[in-house]
């Protein structure tokens, strides 16, 4: 009897021991990260380095909803979210983005950070991958800088996060350090690039942009003007570059405009392959669906402030960027309806868009408002569009241009630059150039293209009231650290006010 | 030692006495013969053992209960035995017929308790286990067999909000237990673990049995954290030659319940502009609803042979839903076969069963749109334009669709087919020990397939996309080989051991597939994706997925008895699973448990049993994917090298989730006390449970820093914004009690049969979360959703805090002209508002009998939850996006909100403490003298008879997730199904 006990005993410990065996996990669908390392197919590194640009996209990203670019576009004076009743309330998040009164834990503001970012991570794998192909290394070197860019635009003091990084909770960086990160970067690596004209990819010319980008806000960002440096990067392109103004300033934004002879570096976005870029939903009433006969149901936020729309001449060719007035199914006469709207709706049921917002919150009529008709709407059109989104556009190279002549005190040698927009424009040339002139000019021509927020910061006039929205604090320059990502690090150094 | 002497002393004497029997056996036998019957049935029982005391001389009954035994001198009382029947003793004297009826061993048959890997007594018991048998189960229409313990066990909670036939309940044992990881007890098919719900029909359940504490589920280790439910199938009758068909057979008629009240057409016209009158009077509920007529039939056939025994099983079930194109069939088939070879030391059993479902699902928001639409509003449309939307009225503007187009022209079924078969081998090795072996597969397909018509309207709908159609398949695969031995004996005097020692390996394999296109020039439902012209992009699809992984283990269990005074367990299980982080791949856990019944030792009055028992235990529970541990790059974006060459297109791999080599079980501790009870000869009994889980390690899907190093894998970066860890501990704490009177006399020959439980649950406690670097003090959840309330989340868990609180500003005041004021808009400054999750729970059941009438009942409820009333937050304020026609308390018909956003706060948090009829059934038995018939039951119930609540959305059942998000509590969505009330008729006969 007891050794029977002893025999089970004995026997239940050397099954505890087999027990202890390690077992082999198979993976059946993906592919390790030795399998991507081991034996890569010939494709894989330019297939890996076109993913880590796609990861531009998306997600809130240029063009798309509830991210980086609804806080470059709705914290500045030209596009709101009107509140309409129980629609887009959203916890009163877009009121707060407008009026500058953003929390630290207002959710979406994570977009900012993680958008940049990401793209950061797979830079960095790549640059692990192939520390020897010196051109991809040096490529990703600088689209790791257009990352580290935008961070110190948006947020000042963040962590420099390289290849070789292992800490998983770096303390943040002083904003002079990620400028002279970002500098270096390009300076040891622009030579390494193409000078062909990529458009979807970084080059020899867009390093410069990126870089003319950095000095033009060094004092912004650094507290110390580098307008000789700026303007020595805007030359490069000017002098050499492949670029010119395209004839009409909408085939930079039509459905078809991966050739356009403008834009410099795009968002490649595309229906099928690379969604995100959804602006139509965005800004078009829900029954515009039927003007354009989209495949769903657009979400009538994104408005022009009235103010931005009337900034624009009546004969001002980009003024017909907007949508107002009446609005028509796809047959051009049958009235838009809307049988659900509120009591007390001046225009009735039928849909008219027009340029006056009655009010930020919470009744704005669902009507009001002009809607951005800057980008091509193709009929039949998925939510996610197939328009390229422009990121570096010459015209603003030209208005760069001007820019800094101005602030290096000639204005004279800037008006060329301003007036071959201007003219595209089908507006009359500027006889002078003021700091007022010119941002308005730049608002105009680079209306919902991301850039307003950062261009309202440089020239001092974030701070300003505009319409529902008071005057605020030179701390709301910068965002704070989301929430998110403080508990995730707690390293991090809060921005200062937040 | 001294025991083994004993057995040896046996052996001998049995052989001396077996000569002697031979010796003697020719001079001076004679005979005894006789009839033995079954007392409750009167009926002849064939194979009942009758044997000579002390001997092992002795005889079974034919098929007429009849038997002949020669008897020796010095043969003076003989056995009468036979399963599930009192053994009786009769002292021979000089008759030479003895006839005897032998009387059901009713308590023998309640006392055992299926406790995983074999049966134990109940009064052994030294853990948290609840057993209801048959006769406890609730009585209805179930689909599944979950519900019928809704209210039946204490700690066990079965939430089945709506009404719909194709939903399956929330099962939550003592509370929530994990974050991320599944939360619904493991269950335990006859031995088969993890075995698919679809797998057993209710009718065929025998028993169910549940393994509430760590200490009773340790056996199971890594997927015991939630509590185990064992399900035990009917088996056949051992009784010799007999079998029994038994029909049951109801019908059921099902209508809606607690609707929203709406304006009518007038109401609506006097309190929305002109504009919003369309002139026509519909009842959009009217429209989609419809009383649901349903059938069930369940036959079996079941009995025995010489040695083996059978239960064959056909239970159908026709369940439409309330709201029409809404059901769910289904056909199950079952059969268990038992077979005893060599003298019953080889004991086999099969099991083997086939389930085939048919379920159709209408969208949600038809549901949603027929409690709020205009009821001014025509449902056709006979215009040309209403014609390209099949004929259907579809109203312009968001938010506001046509529900009767929504339940006609988009198709949703799902068809599941289940095969689950299982081989049970058992010998005895000597009579002390026995091995036995089980191989099993349960075998899942699913195929999903969606369509929305070409002219279906609402926006976003077929008619934009011309119509789009879609298939989803999901098969698994899980196979279990396993085997144990068991030995048990009288160790000294008094002291009985049971041993068990076992090893277990499992196999789980899956793989989905799917495909949806677009564009189709005529409808064709889904039978034809190829008909669809467009392929890529959005509302299309492809794609399809597999894993693997493997689960081993090696457990053991030791079960003492001490002169039925002193009981003492103790269990431990090593689990070793492929899909953990190399490091972490084996656990451990051990269980310990012990009790004494103070009865024994001390004079107790008038109580029978004061079991003290206490009890630790360790379990764990298991991530949701194998390869989370891995690296594993998924499909990235898909890249187009050169855009003008289709052939340069690839799909970047892509890091898709971030890995954690690190990752390992989450583990459960638990300790209980507990007393089980029985006073006046157990006429009144039940137990009481204290217990205290804490859980740490919670798996859950965590968010990180994009970009960030990933420091659970060095040199990697994190790509995803979550990553699965081990990332905080949870505590919870409660106390169940359960008491119940057995056919107490209440005068006139009427009996009466109370049950009543309580639980009273200490919310889960948030602990230290954190790891590897990450913190997160506070995790929000739950968002309303469009319009307008899509950013702001209901739930914060915060560290420190309870699971589910409620956080919000609180209303302040109404202004005269209808804007609410709030104490603050800063989501900061938010409070707490209350919290989502229950503190308690009752069932009370109660069965009365008189003569051949039965009646059954329970009352339910659950108490302590506050939830998020969907309703009111979007259509209360009369200035939200749609002209709504919904009624509450502030808008009869004059709104008293008006003008105010979609916003969070107090106002719409209501407290959902419920009591509910549950159901209900009156049954007579026709007493019946027939030869061929030996039960007739006619019987009549309805469920959800009422419900009492201050609550006043749809639903007040606790809403333990929120679409599977065990963060976000309590939040009762717009599509909750409408709830139905069942009225059921039906009869059992069972013919001989």
């Amino acid at each position: 009897m007891l050794r029977s006990i002893k025999t089970i005993c004995v026997g239940g410990l050397v099954a505890l021991t087999m027990v202890s065996c390690e077992l082999e996990q198979e993976v059946l669908t993906g592919v390790t990260r030795d399998q991507l390392r081991d034996n890569p197919p010939a494709e894989l590194a330019e297939v890996l380095k076109q993913s880590a640009y796609s990861r531009l996209m998306g997600d809130g990203s240029f063009g798309g909803h509830g991210g980086f670019y609804s806080y470059q576009e709705i914290t500045s004076d030209e596009i709101a979210i009107p509140v309409k009743g129980g629609d887009w309330n959203d916890g009163g998040l877009w009121v707060r983005a407008h009026r500058h009164t953003w929390n630290v834990d207002d959710g979406e503001l994570n977009g900012v950070w993680s958008i940049p970012y990401r793209v950061i991570a797979e830079t960095n794998l790549l640059i692990q991958q192939y520390p020897d192909v010196e051109a991809l290394v040096g490529e990703m070197k600088v689209l790791r800088a257009l990352g580290y860019l935008w961070l110190l635009d948006n947020f000042g003091s963040v962590p420099l996060i390289i290849e070789t990084t292992t800490d998983p909770a770096p303390p943040s960086n002083t904003p002079q350090e990620v400028f002279n990160f970002i500098e270096t970067s390009i300076l040891e690596n622009v030579d390494l690039l193409t000078t062909t004209n990529t458009r979807i990819n970084l080059n020899y010319w867009t390093a410069h942009m990126i870089l003319a980008k950095l000095y033009l806000n060094a004092e912004v960002y650094i507290g110390e003007p580098k307008w000789v440096e700026a303007e020595q990067a805007i030359d490069v392109i000017i002098n050499e570059g492949p670029y010119s103004l395209a004839p009409n300033f909408f085939a930079n934004f039509a459905t078809s405009n991966a050739n356009s002879v403008e834009n410099m570096f795009t968002l490649p976005y595309d229906a099928n392959n690379a969604g995100g870029f959804n602006l139509a939903q965005m800004t078009l009433h829900y029954e515009s669906q039927k003007t354009f006969d989209l495949v769903d149901q657009p979400w009538n936020g994104y408005a022009a402030l009235e103010e931005f729309y009337n900034s624009y001449d009546d004969d001002d060719f980009r003024k017909n960027g907007f949508l107002v007035g009446p609005q028509f199914e796809l047959d051009g006469v049958t009235p838009l309806r809307d049988d659900a709207g509120f009591d007390g709706d001046p225009d009735g049921v039928e849909v008219v868009f027009t340029p006056e917002i009655n009010e930020l919150e919470p009744n704005a009529f669902r009507q009001a408002g002009a809607r951005v008709g800057k980008f091509e709407f193709a009929i039949g059109a998925q939510p996610d569009l197939n328009n390229d989104f422009p990121i570096f556009r010459y015209a603003d190279v030209l208005l760069m241009k001007a820019e800094v002549r101005l602030r290096r005190g000639d204005p004279a040698g800037g008006l060329p630059f301003v007036n071959q927009v201007r003219e595209r424009a089908g507006v009359p040339p500027f006889t002078q150039l003021t700091v007022d002139n010119l941002l308005a000019e730049r608002g105009r021509e680079m209306f919902a293209e991301g850039w307003r927020r950062s261009d309202l910061i440089r020239f001092n006039r974030f701070g300003a009231p505009w319409w529902e929205k008071p005057a605020s604090n030179e701390n709301r320059r910068r965002f704070p650290i989301p929430l998110n990502q403080i508990q995730a690090n707690p390293n991090l150094t809060q921005n200062p006010g937040y | 030692m001294r025991n083994y002497l004993q057995q040896v002393k046996a052996l001998l004497m049995v052989t001396m006495l077996l000569f002697a029997t031979v010796l003697s056996a020719n001079a001076q036998s004679r005979e005894v013969s006789g009839t033995v019957l079954d007392k409750t049935m009167g009926e002849p029982l064939p194979g009942v053992t009758v044997l000579v005391k002390g001997t092992t001389r002795g005889v079974t009954t034919d098929l007429d209960g009849k038997y002949t035994i020669n008897l020796q001198p010095g043969d003076q009382v003989l056995v009468f035995s036979f399963v599930g029947f009192a053994a009786q003793e009769i002292t021979v004297g000089n008759q030479s017929t003895i006839n005897i009826e032998l009387d059901e061993d009713i308590q023998s048959l309640q006392e055992a308790v299926v406790i995983g890997y074999g049966t134990q007594d109940k009064k052994e018991i030294t853990s948290a286990v609840a057993s209801v048998g048959v006769e406890g189960f609730n009585k209805g229409n179930f689909t599944n067999p979950q519900s019928l313990l809704t209210g039946k066990v204490a700690g066990l909670n079965i939430s089945s909000p709506g009404g719909s036939p194709n939903a399956q309940p929330t099962v939550r044992l003592r509370g929530i237990s994990s974050f991320g990881a599944n939360s619904s007890p493991l269950i335990v098919l006859d031995g088969v673990i993890g075995a698919s719900i679809d797998a057993v029909d209710p009718n065929d359940v025998e028993t169910i049995d549940v393994l509430k504490d760590a200490s009773a589920a340790a056996i199971y280790g890594t997927r015991g954290a939630a509590g185990v439910i064992l399900i035990t199938t009917k088996q056949g009758s051992s009784k010799k030659g007999f079998s029994n068909v038994t029909i049951n057979t109801f019908g059921s008629a099902e209508q809606a319940t607690g609707l929203i009240p709406v304006l009518s057409p007038d109401e609506f016209r006097a309190r929305r502009p002109a504009t919003a009158d369309f002139g026509n009077d519909t009842n959009w509920r009217d429209e989609i609803l419809r009383t649901a007529l349903n059938g069930t039939t369940n036959v079996s056939l079941s009995g025995g042979f010489e040695n083996t025994t059978y239960l064959a099983s056909v239970n159908y079930r026709n369940n439409q839903g309330v709201v029409k194109n809404s059901g769910r069939e289904t056909l199950n088939t079952r059969l268990n076969l038992g077979h005893g070879a060599l003298n019953n030391r080889l004991r086999m059993n099969l099991n083997l069963s086939f389930t085939d479902t048919e379920a159709n699902d209408v969208p949600g928001e038809a549901l949603l749109y027929a409690t709020i639409l205009n009821p001014t509003m025509p449902i056709f449309d006979n215009s040309p334009n209403g014609l390209l939307n099949g004929g259907y009225f579809q109203p312009s503007g968001f938010d506001n669709n046509n529900p009767v187009a929504l339940i006609n022209l988009r198709e949703n079924q799902t068809k599941v087919r289940n095969a689950l078969y299982s081989y049970r081998a058992e010998y005895d090795i000597t009579d002390d020990l026995i091995v036995s072996a089980q191989f099993s597969q349960d075998i899942l397909n699913t195929l999903n397939g969606q369509s929305r018509s070409r002219f279906d309207g609402a926006p976003g709908g077929g008619r934009a996309n011309n119509g789009t159609a879609q298939q989803n398949t999901y098969d698994r695969v899980n196979t279990i080989l396993s085997g144990n031995l068991r030995y048990e004996k009288e160790v000294a005097d008094g002291l009985n051991m049971s041993i068990l020692a076992g090893a277990e390996t499992q196999l789980f394999n899956e793989r989905g597939f799917g495909a949806q296109s677009r564009q189709f020039l005529f409808d064709q439902s889904w039978n034809n994706l190829g008909a669809g012209g467009i392929r890529f992009g959005e509302n299309t699809n492809l794609y399809s997925f597999a894993n693997t992984s493997t689960l081993n283990s090696v457990f053991g269990r030791a079960n003492f008895n001490y002169q039925n005074t002193y009981f003492f367990s103790a269990t431990v299980r090593a689990e070793t699973y492929s899909g953990f982080g190399r490091e972490n791949q084996t656990g451990y856990f051990p269980a310990f448990s012990a009790g004494a019944d103070l009865t024994q030792i001390f004079d107790m009055g008038v109580f029978s049993q004061f079991k003290l028992r206490s009890s630790f235990g360790v379990v764990g529970q298991l991530p949701p994917s194998p390869t989370l541990a891995l690296g594993v790059y998924g499909n990235g974006n898909r890249i187009q090298l050169d855009p003008t060459d289709i052939n340069t297109a690839w799909v970047a791999p892509r890091q898709v989730s971030n890995p954690n080599p690190q990752l390992q079980w989450e583990t459960t501790t638990e300790f209980t006390v507990g007393l089980d009870y029985a006073l006046f000869n157990g006429k009144i009994s039940g137990s009481m449970d204290y217990y205290q889980r804490n859980i740490s390690d919670l798996l859950f899907e965590v968010g990180v820093g994009v970009g960030n190093a990933n420091p659970f894998d060095p040199g990697n970066f994190y790509t995803a914004p979550t990553i699965w860890a081990n990332i905080a501990s949870l505590n919870s704490a409660g106390f169940e009690f359960l008491m119940t009177a057995d056919r107490v006399n209440l005068g006139r020959g009427i009996t009466w049969t109370p049950t009543a439980i309580f639980t009273i649950y200490k919310r889960a406690t948030i602990g230290d979360i954190g790891t590897g670097g990450l913190q997160l003090p506070e995790i929000r959840r739950g968002v309303p959703g469009s319009p307008g309330v899509n950013n702001a989340q209901v739930i914060r868990n915060i560290e420190g805090e309870r699971v589910g609180d409620i956080y919000g500003p609180r209303l302040e005041g109404i202004l005269e002209d209808g804007r609410t004021i709030l104490s603050t808009e800063s989501p900061d400054e938010f409070e707490r508002l209350g919290n989502a999750l229950p503190t308690g729970d009752f069932g009370f059941t109660n069965q009365f009998n008189y003569g051949n009438w039965d009646l059954n009942f329970i009352l339910r409820g659950s108490w302590g939850h506050q939830m998020l009333n969907s309703f009111r937050l979007f259509y209360e304020g009369d200035g939200n996006a749609t002209w709504n026609s919904v009624i509450t308390r502030n808008t009869p018909t004059n709104p008293v909100i008006s003008n105010a956003p979609s916003q969070i706060s107090d106002f719409y948090i209501e407290r959902g403490d419920f009591i509910r009829l549950d159901n209900l059934q009156l049954g007579y038995t026709l007493p019946t003298k027939s030869p061929a018939i030996s039960n007739l039951r006619f019987y009549a119930g309805v469920q959800n008879l009422f419900t009492i609540s201050s609550f006043t959305g749809v639903d007040p059942e606790v809403r333990w997730t929120d679409g599977g998000d065990q963060l976000a509590p309590g939040i009762e969505r717009r599509d909750t199904y409408f709830i139905p009330r069942i009225w059921t008729t039906g009869l059992t006969i069972t013919f001989k």
